[in-house]
């Protein structure tokens, strides 16, 4: 049981960690690596409640996230050679700039 | 062990965020991927620790050295926001009171049987359904805005 606390509490904080970087952070590369930290700690959990309480459904779904991050990678990669070629910078906002100034 | 290497992800994590050269940054992302899938595989969980050192520290770390491709060897200046400080706390010290308030869990030390488990997608078609809208209006949403932006870009 300790051990699954020590697991959430581990989870929680690299959740944290991935918010702070979403909300603060202003480029693309680090939001991207935000993003996974966000789901990698809700892998984590899911793991973690898999293994203390036997929750096969947990992994199931853990699985599905793995899946759906590399399709966001694919797809976030897009997005910023998207954005670098219209602005020549990695900064989402400036991108939002850069279309109401035409 | 498993404190350790879980210490060990989460500076690794807050150091790939805080670096100012991309290079650095990515290293930290792929040892701490690569130190969560060692610990899955501690936890008893292969598959999933090789799939997450596979894809991870493969496949998704390649993409991200390809955007370093593009950005160059330093991270370009940002403002900070002072307020995702406060909100990042709010939500940590949220989500860490929560585990606490739950009653004791009655199944520790043993497995939950399939019937107790969440059920998901498995019962109410209605729940595949409301996914699928979600999904479908995202990407929906996703490449209208792609499109005003092409086409904006263009001109």
């Amino acid at each position: 049981m300790v051990g699954f606390y020590i697991d959430a509490i581990a989870a929680i904080i690299l959740f944290g960690v991935g918010l702070y970087g979403v909300t603060s952070k202003s480029d693309f590369l680090k939001i991207f690596f935000s993003l996974e930290m966000l789901l990698n700690a809700v892998i984590l959990f899911l793991a973690s409640a898999a293994y203390h309480f036997g929750l096969t459904r947990g992994l199931a779904i853990a699985y599905v996230i793995i899946v759906i991050a590399t399709l966001e990678a694919a797809a976030g990669v897009l997005i910023f050679i998207l954005a670098n070629r219209i602005t020549g910078e990695i900064i989402p906002d400036h991108l939002d700039k850069a279309v109401s100034d035409e | 062990m498993s404190v350790l290497i879980l210490v060990l992800a989460i500076i690794l994590a807050v150091m790939s965020l805080t670096q100012k050269n991309t290079v650095p940054a990515v290293i930290a992302f792929v040892l701490m991927m690569f130190l969560l899938g060692i610990y899955y595989i501690f936890m008893g969980e292969k598959l999933l620790g090789l799939f997450q050192i596979f894809v991870y520290t493969g496949g998704i770390v390649v993409l991200t050295l390809f955007g370093v491709t593009v950005i160059g060897s330093k991270f370009p200046k940002y403002e900070i926001r002072p307020w995702a400080v406060s909100i990042v706390t709010l939500v940590i010290i949220g989500l860490l009171i929560v585990p606490f308030l739950l009653p004791d869990i009655p199944y520790e030390g043993k497995a939950i049987p399939l019937k107790d488990q969440v059920k998901i997608f498995t019962d109410f078609y209605a729940e595949i359904a409301i996914f699928m809208g979600v999904v479908a209006a995202s990407i929906l949403y996703g490449s209208i805005r792609m499109l005003h932006t092409l086409k904006h870009g263009k001109e």
